[in-house]
């Protein structure tokens, strides 16, 4: 079974199309980019995928269950990492990770510990009893990854992880996310593309809320006759806007 | 339930992490009241002018602690709403029932205690000024006031789902003023009648400082209506906000 699935995934709003006929299959395991231009409506799909938001038409699953009709089945298994940072400010790191324990309903010692497994794969004891206000920007990041995963989500939806982060704090997140692959499956939005290439295992790019391409990173290239992503997504989102 | 407590929990944090909810929520009160003491000590008695005095005061100024903690309510809700932490929280199995919860759970608890303490500095300030104030009457006097609690966190609540986090402070200082005012909590309402005395009592809060005061002073002759009156308005108030709580959620749902 697919992780996720959409078939003609739409999302209007009053003057815009955001979603347009998405239809696309994300297999168990796999990390899986979505690249686009700002407004590509990166962010719309991955709303829809985890019932922040209601698709106007199409359907979308994941892992089998239907995001409209059987939501509480897929709130159990995606976790989400919004666009913006989301921790409660004043609480600690500890307690914003116990928080979302509670919230899942664990019991004291299984809480102990996912933190604990947390703690570790973020490397965050150093500032475990730190307020999230207090916090750098890579830091907050961090938590608010490690409070979508805490929940051991079968699907990971990490929107922008890495914006604003220096280079260093990046590269920690990359490695965090090359454990965590295949051991879950992950949707990542970013508009860093050695970020795609270096973590991705297929890559599709929305224009216009549209797919405008999909494949491997040497299936995007052979397509374009273009090298290196950068270059790939340049002729590709020029193509597509000429109508092609 | 759990999903409630854990999100309870971390709401009462989030409040007394807030250096401005005791200057709010604690200070202002005990302020106001050793300020309209020192007032009051300033009237001269032929002045006939009691409005001031302990066993007036501490009713009054009991309901006006209060209505800071519908702003403190009101800020939670307008404050997760502008933030992406909501978001966040939509997008686990809790529910909108849980939500409302954690929301009142940890401010009714803040509100009883800022009424102990708003109460027992009464007590301590009847000790000092010679005018007694009875024990039990206080204790009641909390009692007749959890309608009212529970009215003012409804109106928070429905305030910080309606009203953005700039908008949301100053409606609510707005109805802080006017709570404080029309209901009598700073002028003789009964004494001044006419067409002011008719809106205090068309408002809830006119009927709470009545209740409040008239329990302080285990003087129960017509305290009943007075009671009832608040006690509609919460069950009215609370039934608007958890309706449009679930109507907003839903709405940002779609
Ligand atoms: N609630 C909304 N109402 C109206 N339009 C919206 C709404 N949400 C998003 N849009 C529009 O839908 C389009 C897609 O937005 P979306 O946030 O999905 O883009 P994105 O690919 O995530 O962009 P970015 O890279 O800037 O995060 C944009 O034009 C946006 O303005
Ligand atoms: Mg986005």
């Amino acid at each position: 079974m697919n992780a996720i699935e959409t078939e003609n995934l739409t999302k209007r709003y009053k003057t815009k199309t955001a979603v347009s006929g998405l239809s696309l299959s994300v297999h168990e395991g796999e990390l899986f980019s979505l690249l686009g231009v700002n407004g590509a409506g990166k962010t719309t799909t991955i709303r829809m995928l985890s019932c922040l938001s209601k698709p106007t038409d199409g359907e979308c699953y994941i892992c089998g269950h239907n995001c409209v009709t059987e939501q509480s089945a897929v709130k159990g298994l995606v976790g989400i990492s919004p666009q913006d940072t989301a921790v409660a400010e004043n609480l600690s790191v500890l307690e914003n990770l116990r928080l979302m324990c509670g919230i899942y309903g664990y019991s004291p010692e299984k809480a102990n510990r996912r933190i604990d497994e947390m703690t570790e794969l973020f490397r965050m004891s150093e500032v475990a009893n730190s307020r999230a206000k207090t916090l750098s920007g890579g830091w907050k990041r961090k938590l608010s990854i490690a409070m979508a995963l805490i929940s051991e989500p079968k699907v990971l939806f990490l929107d922008e992880p890495t914006l604003g982060l220096d280079v260093l704090a990046r590269r920690e997140l990359w490695n965090v996310v090359e454990e965590l692959k295949s051991k879950i499956t992950i949707v990542l939005t970013t508009h860093y593309m050695e970020e795609a290439e270096a973590l991705s295992d297929r890559i599709a790019i929305m224009i216009d809320g549209s797919l405008a391409a999909l494949g491997t990173l040497s299936e995007l290239e052979a397509q374009s006759g273009e090298s290196g992503l950068e270059n790939t997504f340049v002729k590709i989102a020029g193509e597509f806007g000429k109508g092609a | 339930m759990n999903k409630a407590v854990a999100f309870s929990s971390r709401n009462f944090k989030e409040i007394i992490r807030d250096p401005l909810s005791y200057i709010f929520c604690l200070g202002f009160p005990l302020v106001m009241l050793a300020v309209m003491t020192l007032v009051n000590d300033g009237i001269p008695e032929e002045a006939g002018m009691t409005i001031f005095r302990i066993d007036n005061l501490a009713g009054g100024i009991a309901v006006f602690g209060l209505t800071f903690i519908m702003l403190f309510t009101c800020l939670s809700v307008a404050k997760d709403r502008s933030g992406a932490f909501l978001v966040r929280l939509y997008a686990t199995p809790m529910t909108s029932g849980s939500f409302i919860l954690g929301y009142v759970l940890p401010t009714s608890l803040l509100a009883v205690l800022q009424l102990i303490t708003t109460l027992a500095a009464s007590f301590v300030v009847s000790l000092i000024t010679g005018i007694e104030l009875n024990t039990l009457g206080l204790l009641l006097t909390l009692l007749s006031l959890l309608p009212t609690v529970i009215m003012l966190i409804a109106c928070g609540l429905l305030f910080g789902t309606l009203f953005s986090e700039k908008a949301a402070p100053g409606l609510c200082s707005i109805v802080i003023s006017l709570a404080s005012f029309l209901g009598g909590v700073w002028f003789d309402a009964d004494g001044v009648g006419g067409v002011l005395l008719d809106i205090c009592n068309a408002l809830p809060f006119y009927h709470a400082v009545k209740a409040a005061r008239m329990a302080s002073a285990l003087d129960f002759d017509g305290y009943l209506p007075h009671l009832l009156i608040t006690l509609a308005y919460a069950v009215v108030i609370t039934a608007a906000s958890v309706i449009v709580f679930k109507h907003k959620m839903k709405a940002d749902l779609q």
